[in-house]
Parts: structure tokens; sequence; C-alpha cells
């Protein structure tokens, strides 16, 4: 399959800014079964376009725009072909078990197996374990799948009751949330069974297909990483695997690792955030902007710690 | 050691009033043999100090902490309600190493340096010393100053450490031993140039007397060390001290170097980078600035890579590290290798790049993660000193045999919490030496914090700073904890 991508991201001010610095991780990645054959990045303001690869292999553009502005405009376009992922078995032998051991033995996989800042052990995660007998058995394929039917049956998928930095306990307490919670959650009850787990950003094209998940949005899901198979994708928010419908863009320990964008300007005021994606497979043309729904959040101003007596006396003196 | 007591004292009483009350006990003097005789190279000061009248020694005192005061060199202590701002506190006599004794710790910190510099250029790309095994790689990942940022980077010359101030201590046989590396932003070497300027004003006549090295270029030094750090393609690059501002306690450091070296001193919002280039805001305008010899922590440097909040840094500048268009001193990162626990690997280290022994030996070293070693400490904690792993400034320790029930028992729940954020050390009991203390000599204890450039090549000023611990019987020499300092003499 080829998809096209449109991924456009508005911030209002409520007051001009300057010296604006930001980062955007919407590079898909290209590897495995899928490729990325285009890719262009534009903002308004105009700004110079740079670009690097960080150590888990994704690519971060950024740029800076210095003088006053009030809105800031990036339009991220992609091309990418996504063929079907390998075929897995019904069920992996209960050796896999044994086979993760010595897997995780070795220490490669050390970051996606200990607790990462959203995907963490916690007291209301030992409750959903204990609920739900969530322990060692059959195998690892097996229990995954089951867990990524668990937390769809479980959970209620429920835009805006969590934020960006919810921690999992949120979702956990209220049983509800959206697909960044749910792969926090799969992905801390996975490294808790001693597989190795990670966070993956990315889009769902939809195409008439009934998933939960809200269609034109960025999506996120988990993926583990089995002997022999490498990194499977789960996606818990519609119990399905991932596959030719997944575009993955980012991967990381969990959702701080790879947030779409991540900026800093000057100036007080309170930002307006309007995203907008569309997913469509390559027949037809690139929509244009106004084809596209806008999903609009508002935020305060970033908090920021303006205590400067006190972070200059933080630094630690050797 | 009763009769040594006794020899040391008769001697003094005749002689020299200020020793009337010296002790020699059985850590290692660093004026006094076991017999209560001077050591060859303390020989003319002890005599001269025979020859100065306790009145006269006072006055010279009087005339040194006027100079500091004047010169404004103080410190801050954090956590102390009253008068946070204070001077150091200097002392009158001079701290002398001899010329062969130099020269093995400058070999010896050499050594150190260069294979915790390879270490650190290792883990933030192939990870080979961990694939060997040689040092586990749960404790580096783990380690809180470990900077995933800095994986594949390649950074001018290879080079992490640029500046950095290791601890020794003189143990019970006088042989020195590393106590601690600190590779982040060493401080007190500001202290080091102005006791010496000091000295010279307050002892002239007997400082010309010895034939001592000189430190005094210590802020050039820094300046081609610095300079040697800039991109390739700026061949006369404009290098600035990034300081958190006044409210740090180095401050008075800060603008003390920048201004030996006659760089522009500068804060957080005095950057700005754009299409990642770092530029600083002058009154004429932008200006390219290719090196910075940053005093803020890793953290807080810029916002958009590390702690969002920060307001101490530049936003961008960390990619514009990466990118190679400014130079970083330190490197990011670098205090995965001064983490305590670590610490406990550099000889293995040292082997493991360099083929060679340690030149300078560690001290003996518990790792709490481990839980023979940890059970070991607990039921010993009253003999043993405990550190947390990322601290310095002499914060989050314990000191066995003076603390009390209450201390202890806090230490231990604290370890048993998080066992890979402590080590144990055995008291080690410093070396001693002759201070002047309310108008008579008295034995303190003290440590030996050397300056090591590494740019082009690695310098050492001859010397460093010896911090004393100014309380009666105390083992903690950080400033923040009440220390003070003397000069520090290297004879050619």
């Amino acid at each position: 399959m080829f998809y096209s991508i449109r991924h456009i991201t508005r911030f209002s001010y409520s007051s001009p800014v300057s010296e604006s610095a930001m980062e955007v991780r919407m590079q898909p990645r290209s590897e495995a079964n899928q490729k990325c054959i285009r890719f262009d990045l534009a903002t308004q303001p105009r700004s110079k376009i740079q670009g690097y690869r960080d150590h888990i292999g994704n690519i971060v553009h950024h740029f800076s725009i210095p003088g006053r502005h009030q809105q800031l405009k990036i339009n991220a376009e992609a091309t990418v072909e996504v063929t079907p992922a390998l075929a897995l078995p019904q069920a992996l032998p209960t050796q896999a078990w044994h086979d993760l051991e010595s897997l995780c033995a070795s220490d490669e996989y050390w970051d996606y197996l200990v607790p990462s800042r959203y995907a963490h052990s916690s007291e209301l995660l030992d409750v959903f374990k204990k609920e739900w007998n969530i322990e060692r058995r059959d195998d690892p394929l097996t229990l995954l799948h089951e867990i990524s039917a668990l937390i769809y049956e479980e959970f209620d998928y429920a835009p805006q009751t969590t934020s960006v930095d919810s921690t999992i306990d949120h979702a956990l307490e209220e049983r509800r949330g959206v697909c960044q919670d749910f792969a926090h959650v799969m992905i801390a009850l996975g490294r808790d069974l001693g597989i190795p787990c990670r966070y993956v950003s990315g889009y769902l094209y939809h195409g008439g297909a009934r998933d939960r998940s809200a269609a034109d949005a960025t999506h996120a899901w988990a993926e583990a990483y089995l002997p022999d198979f490498g990194w499977i994708g789960f996606d818990p928010t519609n119990n399905i695997m991932t596959g030719e419908r997944h575009i993955r863009t980012a991967v990381g320990r969990d959702y701080a690792d790879v947030p779409p964008t991540k900026g800093i300007f000057k100036g007080k005021a309170n930002t307006e955030l309007s995203v907008g994606v569309q997913v469509s497979p390559t027949e037809a043309p690139p929509p244009g902007e106004e084809m596209i729904q806008m999903h609009t959040w508002i935020s305060e101003p970033a908090q920021i710690e303006d205590d400067l007596q006190q972070q200059q006396q933080q630094q630690q003196q050797q | 050691m009763e009769q040594q007591i006794s020899s040391i004292t008769e001697l003094s009483k005749s002689q020299a009033p200020s020793f009337a009350n010296y002790e020699l006990d059985a850590a290692y003097d660093e004026m006094f043999e076991h017999d209560g005789t001077a050591r060859a190279q303390y020989r003319p000061l002890f005599n001269r100090l025979q020859e100065l009248a306790p009145s006269e020694l006072k006055q010279r005192q009087q005339t040194a902490d006027i100079a500091f005061l004047n010169q404004g060199i103080t410190f801050t202590v954090y956590g102390n309600n009253e008068g946070t701002e204070r001077i150091f506190p200097y002392d009158l006599l001079p701290r002398i190493i001899t010329a062969e004794e130099w020269t093995k710790l400058e070999k010896g910190l050499a050594q150190r340096i260069t294979a915790l510099n390879l270490f650190l250029k290792d883990i933030y790309h192939e990870g080979r010393i961990l694939n060997d095994g040689v040092v586990p790689r749960d404790l580096v990942y783990s380690c809180k100053h470990y900077r995933r940022e800095m994986r594949g980077i390649r950074i001018r010359r290879d080079i992490y450490v640029s500046v950095v101030g290791t601890d020794l201590v003189r143990l019970n046989d006088g042989e020195f031993a590393i106590l601690e590396d600190n590779l982040r932003v060493p401080s007190g070497v500001s202290y080091m140039l102005a006791n010496r300027q000091v000295m010279k004003r307050v002892f002239p006549g007997m400082f010309s007397s010895y034939n001592v090295q000189p430190i005094d270029h210590y802020g050039q030094a820094l300046l081609s060390t610095l300079r040697a750090l800039a991109p390739p393609n700026r061949p006369d690059p404009t290098i600035v001290l990034l300081t958190p501002g006044v409210f740090n306690s180095a401050y008075y450091e800060h603008t003390f170097l920048a201004r030996q070296m006659g760089i522009e001193l500068v804060e957080g919002r005095d950057l700005i980078v754009h299409d990642n280039i770092v530029y600083m805001r002058t009154t004429g305008g932008l200006r390219r600035v290719d090196v910075i010899y940053r005093r803020v922590d890793d953290d807080f440097i810029d916002p958009l890579t590390f702690r969002p909040g920060s307001i101490l840094g530049a936003p961008g500048l960390f990619n514009a590290y990466r990118a190679g268009n400014v130079a970083l001193a330190n490197a990011p990162g670098t205090g995965v290798a001064d983490d305590k626990a670590l610490y406990a690997f550099v000889p293995a280290i040292i082997k493991y790049y360099l083929d060679e022994d340690p030149i300078l030996p560690n001290v003996e070293t518990y790792l709490l993660s481990d839980d023979k070693q940890r059970r070991h400490v607990l039921a010993n904690l009253d003999k043993l000193v405990v550190k947390a792993v990322g601290e310095s400034g002499g914060y989050g320790m314990l000191i066995g045999p003076h603390s009390t029930a209450q201390e202890r028992e806090v230490f231990k729940q604290l370890i048993e919490s998080d066992p890979r954020n402590y080590i144990a050390q055995p008291t080690l009991a410093l070396s001693r030496a002759p201070c002047f203390i309310d108008g008579r000599v008295e034995a303190r204890h003290v440590d030996l914090r050397p300056y090591i450039l590494y740019g082009e090549n690695i310098t050492i000023v001859p010397g460093g700073l010896t911090r004393v611990a100014l309380r009666r019987g105390s083992l903690v020499v950080n400033s923040s904890q009440g220390g003070g300092s003397k000069d520090t003499w290297v004879l050619s």
C-alpha cells in the first residue's frame, strides 16, 4: 500500500511571542515493512529546517523563528509504502519465555525493560494485574494478545479525558483514556513480565474499518520484542496487531521520547494548538487543507520555572 | 604513639610556642615524621615559624583575611539562613609537595583522565566495555547523569572532559589515593589561585626562599584548552563562560576566570541559537559563539533537549552542539563517569583501555546494589562512610564513626529503598597538616584537588587546592560543609 499523509499543526498565541525553537518528530521511519518515499516539512513563518537522526533512529527536524509571531504553522507531507507485516504463528512454544530470559540477560534491550517516565509500575497497575491475573503463563505472544484484548475491553476510549502528560494511574483509575494511555499501560505490563516493550507514535489508516481510535489524528501503540520475530506491534486501542494500516513515525521508551512537536518560545501567551491529519491511499490526489478537519486544544502558558534564584542555586557544585 | 606525641611537644615547647599543643596521631602528618622531626621539605618553613611569635602569625592571618575580603572572594552556603555569603577560610601555612611526589601524581592523574575520557567516548558509541562485561551495563544506563542524547555524537577531538578536579587523599602510609573524580563542573580553582596571591603577600620572603613551581598560568592554560575545542573552521574562536548567575555559590569564581582569560561572562538569556548557530547578544549586535565553558549543569543548558522549564540555558544549544557548530566544556553526560558507584570500576577501566595498572590507587568501595556487600555495610554502618552516588559537595553523606544511631537508621532505610544510589567506603584517616587556628598551630585533616586540563594535550598546573576540615577531628573538607583551604606548594 502507498499512503499520502498530511499532518498540519498550528500554534496560535494569545499575544505575540518570539524566539521559538522547535523539534518535530513526524518523518515516517524506513525499516522493516515500511519505507518513507517522500517527506516535506514547511513552517509559517518560514524557517530553515534542519534535521538529525536521534539515538533511537528517529528523524528529528528542528527550526528556530527569532522574530515576533502570533501563529506558527507546521505542514508535514509524506508518501509512504507499507507492505504487510510478517505473518506470526498463533502462539509460540512456552520455551519462548526461556529465550526471552537469555535475551534480557544480554542487556541489549535494557532501556525497554525498565520503567520509564510514563510506562512504570504503580500500585494501581499491581491492582490491575491481580484483578486479571496477569503473570507469566502460556507463551509471551498469547499473553500479549490477551493483554491487548483486556485493555480494549476494560478501558473506554474517551478523548480529552487525559492529557499528553497524564500518567498511567490516571487512565487506570478511571478506566478510560486514549491511544497514548493504552500504549503506556500495555508497555508497563509487558515490561513487568520481562518482555522488552517500546512506544510507537504514528498514524492509522482507517479506510472504513471500524476502529475505535479517532480517524484523522496521530496514533500510538506498543511494540514488544519477541525472540526470532523482532519487534511486534500491538494496538490495544483497537485490539489489533499492527499491519499494513499502521504507519510508524517514531519509537521510544514512551511518549516522552517521541512527542510529534516539542518547543519553547519567549513571551507570556496562552497557546491554542490545532492539529489536522489526513492519511489516504495515494491513488487519490493529496487533499488540500480545507478538507482536513482540525482538532483544537487550548493550553495555559508552558510552566516555566521562573524562580531564577532557585535554579541558579540548584546547580551542583563539584 | 604516646611517646611520639610527647616528643614533638617537648621539641615545640622549647623553640616554637605556636606548636605547643601540636599532636601527632595515626594519620600521616604532612609536616612531621612519626618521631616528631620536621620532614626535609618542611624544615626551612618550620624553622622560620619558630622565629615568629604567635602575635606575628596572627597579624599575618589578619592581613590575609583582609586581602580575601577586599577581593570579594566568597562562596555561598545553601540551607543556612544566617548570612549565606561567606569568606572562604584561608589557612596561613602552606602545604608542601615534593617534586618526586608530584611527578607520580601528575602521571597518575593523566592516566586516569585519559582512561575516563576513552570510557565516555566508548559508552556513547560502540559500548565495547559494556559488551565485554567489564562495566555492568545497568550501572551506566541507570545513572541519572547518563545522557542518551549524547549517543552517537562525534565531538571535537573526542574530548569529553576538558576541565577536571580530582580529589586525592593521603593515607597512613603516606601514599596518595583517589577519593573522587569530578568530571562535570568542578569548582574551586579560583581559590587555588587566590591562595597563592595572598601567600606571596603574607610570606614573601619564605615563599621566594622555596623553589615553588608557578601556577599563575592556569587561566592561559584553560584558555588554550578551550581554544583547542573550537570547531576546526573557526580559527579565531569566540569563547564565553556561561554562568547560572549571581545567586550561584561559585559566581565569584566565574567572574574571576572570565576576567583571567579575557572572555565574556554570559548568562543563558545572553545567548540565542538560530539555525544551529549560537550567538551572544552584545551592544554591537549578535556575535557568533564557538566555545562555551559552561558552569551550568547538563539538565539546565537547553530547555529544548533537557529540562523544559530551565531558564539558565539557551533553547537549541544542544542541536548546535550536535551539529558541531559550538563546543561545550565539559561535554554533556560526563557525570556518568564520576558516579560514585562507577568509581569502583575505574581501575578496571584503566586496565581495559590502556592496558596499564593504575598509578594512583582507588579507595576500597562497597557497591550497595550487591546483596553480599550491602549486608556487610548495613552491619557495619558505624564504621563506614556512606555516600549518595550522584551527589557532590559533601551532601548526602553519612560518616559512620561520627554518626548517631538515628542518622544510621535513616541511612539504612535510604540504602534499602534504593541501593543503587549509595556506596560505602572505609572511614579514611586523611592526612593531617598544621593549621594556624585561634593563635596556635593545630593539626587538621586535609585533602588535595589538582585541576587537570585536557585540550590538545593534558596540562596539570603543579599543585591544586588543599582543602582543610577546619573543625577539630572533622573529615569533611567541602567548603559547603565548613571547610577551608591553604596554599599548595609543589617544589621543583
